[in-house]
């Protein structure tokens, strides 16, 4: 993972999800974006960046490109990360929402074969505070400090943020790895890369209904994280009945247990781990308190 | 949101799996000029299950029983929905008959083959009848001859149902869909394979790229405004839960944290929606501003709704259009209240009660949302229709606040 301010930052496609205020904060934030991609744009200046047709002609320009943003229609994401890919592009952040699952799928086999990193689809990003943003999280909420966040939402990502900031607890990093029903990177990917971030004292997990990404980050916390964690479940109160674009309800037949994927079993699977679970995103700065005492 | 059968049938014999000789009925006479030969066995095309049972499978043997059979099938409802059309196929004598489908898992991120040598699967006993698949990288037809041999399958037979397999894989492929399974696939006494009975489950994100498939989705949804199709339309990303208070979030996360909280402040939950996506019915694209149009507007519908609790907090594109459409609502509601009390008022024979203008309470918060807050808060002074506030907890108490005083008022007038 390379998060650092030197780290080069290149943005494929503008959509409604990102404005030229989240541009001028990520360049207000230190963040080295060095350029855009907009097919047909080539030579113009957007935002203040000077534009491409093709990554390549970026990395031909700047040279080896550390992180992309997508943000591009939902349609046309997995060419412009598989244009990524071929260019050498290690991180991929993808901030458009609705991607169609097939597109995922494809995206997937072929990220995981070069080892590639992708966050969301329809995730806001990445944020180190006080040092690099990376998408379009609202820098405001947060404070530089040593409690991380992972999410997979990406409102509530920012409100948990905020209730931290308000109670006195700074953050070291902070990620929503996406809404959507298929995403790049797990709970689990990010609980290994937050236990090993030097920064990061305490890690706040924050979880929704669908799948079974928290039980598998449970089963983790138990086995290798020495960390506080807390966390926090949305949608306990919801009707488990409602999959929420999950569609792995079929598959459930596959050796699952029937209440697979609902907010219940997450929150049986933070029990068994001993991981304190908050009842609303108010309470996770005191529950946070206790747990770094 | 799946498909109806005579429509997944279409898509089969276009796919080449292998369907019986069929005939749409619109109407029992119809059958007067059915080109298929007795006997027939006529189906009623609702979305609902278990139909056969209910009553809406017939098989007949002669123009006058199958005229007779469509006119009870016509005016039978299933499960409250009534079919518009019925589908006349061929009769078919299976030996066997298997379960087959292809489904996308969303916990391994892949497509699922899914194959059983029963038709009439148990799904809380299925597990160890019930063979999958994978589908790991890039389909090739083997991993289709891999789960017919799992499920027992050899020779010829193993051959025709993995065939069946990879046309059903094509077709989940070329049309972006959730699922597609056939159930029964009977197979004869000579092995040969025939879907009796499909089901289709359309993916709604992929939907702007395929026309065909939205024309359809845009019929069913004028046909079906309301919460009919077993919900499969209108509980789309969001929930209906006939609550008082109607939730607007930016984010499935955001809302379903603001309706916990309802919740865990006493009270009920209405209609709740997910402004980050377009809705299902949307087929152009859609802007922030639009969705919040339209969310406002179906919770301003929905006559159960006193309350509407819009949480926005940071990174919403164009904060001061939101904050235009928010006053624009808020005064249209007020200013129609007023005219319609005007005019029953004159008229006499209307009781207050019969209009209902929502509460808006908005929770907004971050720098982009200063400026909108401004503009907001001169509006709070003309209407007290409009509440603001920043923190959350605060923002659900109000919201709670406003559905009690009304609720004691309807219990003591029902008394």
């Amino acid at each position: 993972m390379n998060l650092t301010p030197d780290s080069k930052v290149l943005i494929q496609g503008f959509s409604e999800f990102i404005s030229a205020t989240h541009i001028a904060q990520m360049k207000a934030y230190g963040t080295n974006l060095v350029a855009g991609v907009n097919p047909g744009s080539g030579g113009q200046q957007l935002y203040d960046l000077p534009i491409f047709d093709l990554v390549e002609e970026v990395v031909e320009q700047f040279g080896a490109i550390d992180t992309t943003i997508i943000c591009v229609h939902p349609y046309q994401v997995l060419d412009a990360a598989l244009e990524a890919i071929a260019s050498h592009i290690r991180q991929i952040i993808i901030i458009s929402a609705g991607v169609p699952p097939l597109d995922m799928v494809q995206l997937l086999r072929k990220a995981e074969a070069g080892e590639t990193l992708i966050v969301g689809p329809n995730s806001p990003g990445i944020i180190v505070p006080g040092k690099i943003l990376l998408g379009t999280q609202p820098s405001e909420f947060y404070t530089p400090g040593s409690v991380g966040i992972v999410s997979r939402s990406s409102t509530l990502t920012y409100e948990v943020a905020w209730e931290l900031t308000k109670a006195g607890l700074g953050q070291s990093i902070s990620v929503s790895i996406g809404s959507d029903a298929i995403v790049g990177s797990s709970f689990l990917q990010w609980m290994q890369i937050l236990d090993e971030d030097e920064t990061t004292e305490a890690i706040v997990l924050v979880g929704q209904p669908g799948g079974d990404s928290e039980e598998a980050a449970a089963r983790y916390i138990t086995e290798a994280i020495d960390k506080p964690v807390v966390a926090y479940i949305a949608g306990r109160q919801a009707p488990a009945i409602k999959n929420w674009r999950q569609t792995g309800n079929l598959a459930t037949v596959i050796g699952r247990a029937p209440n697979f994927g609902t907010a219940q079993s997450k929150l049986a699977a933070f029990q068994a781990a001993d991981v304190p679970v908050a009842e609303r995103p108010s309470q996770i700065s005191e529950l946070l308190k206790k747990a770094i005492h | 949101m799946d498909l109806l059968e005579y429509q997944v049938k279409e898509w089969f014999a276009e796919i080449g799996i292998p369907v019986l000789p069929s005939q749409r009925i619109d109407h029992p006479t119809d059958l007067k000029r059915l080109k298929i030969h007795y006997p027939v066995v006529l189906k009623s095309q609702v979305h609902a299950g278990e139909r056969a049972k209910a009553g809406g499978v017939r098989v007949v043997e002669t123009t006058i029983d199958a005229i007779a059979a469509a006119q009870t099938i016509f005016n039978l409802p299933i499960w409250g929905e009534l079919p518009d059309v019925l589908l006349a196929e061929s009769k078919y004598d299976g030996q066997e008959e298997f379960y087959l489908a292809v489904v996308l898992d969303t916990a391994v991120c892949r497509p699922v083959f899914l194959g059983c040598k029963e038709a009439d699967v148990d799904w809380e006993s299925a597990g160890e009848r019930m063979q999958h698949i994978v589908v790991e990288q890039e389909f090739s037809p083997f991993y289709a001859r891999q789960l017919a041999l799992k499920m027992g399958l050899q020779g010829q037979l193993m051959q025709s149902v993995s065939s069946v397999l990879e046309k059903m894989y094509q077709l989940f492929v070329q049309k972006d869909l959730d699922l597609v399974e056939i159930n029964p696939l009977a197979i004869s006494n000579s092995g040969q394979v025939m879907a009796l009975n499909g089901k289709v489950s359309i993916n709604e994100r992929a939907l702007g790229r395929h026309p065909k498939i939205a024309e359809i989705v845009a019929k069913m949804t004028s046909r079906h405004s309301s919460s009919q199709i077993n919900g499969h339309l209108s509980n789309w990303d969001g929930l209906d839960m006939h609550g008082k208070i109607g939730i607007l979030g930016n984010g499935t996360g955001s809302m379903m944290a603001t309706f916990d909280l309802v919740v865990g402040a006493g009270g009920k939950p209405g209609i709740c929606l997910n402004l980050r996506h377009a809705f299902l019915t949307d087929t152009l694209p859609t802007t922030f501003c639009d969705r919040l149009t339209k969310g406002l507007s179906i919770l301003a519908a929905d006559k159960s709704t006193q309350v509407i609790l819009i949480n926005l907090l940071g990174s919403i594109p164009q904060a001061e259009e939101v904050a235009k459409v928010i006053a624009k609502f808020v005064q249209h509601e007020t200013s129609e209240l007023t005219s319609q009390v005007v005019t029953t008022n004159s008229n006499g024979n209307k009781s207050r009660q019969q209009y209902h203008t929502p509460h808006v309470v908005v929770r907004l918060a971050g720098s982009e949302f200063n400026m909108a807050k401004d503009g907001l808060a001169t509006l709070k002074t003309q209407s007290n229709a409009l509440v603001m506030v920043e923190n959350l907890d605060e923002a659900v108490a109000e919201a709670v606040r406003f559905t009690k005083p009304v609720a004691a008022k309807k219990r003591s007038a029902t008394r």
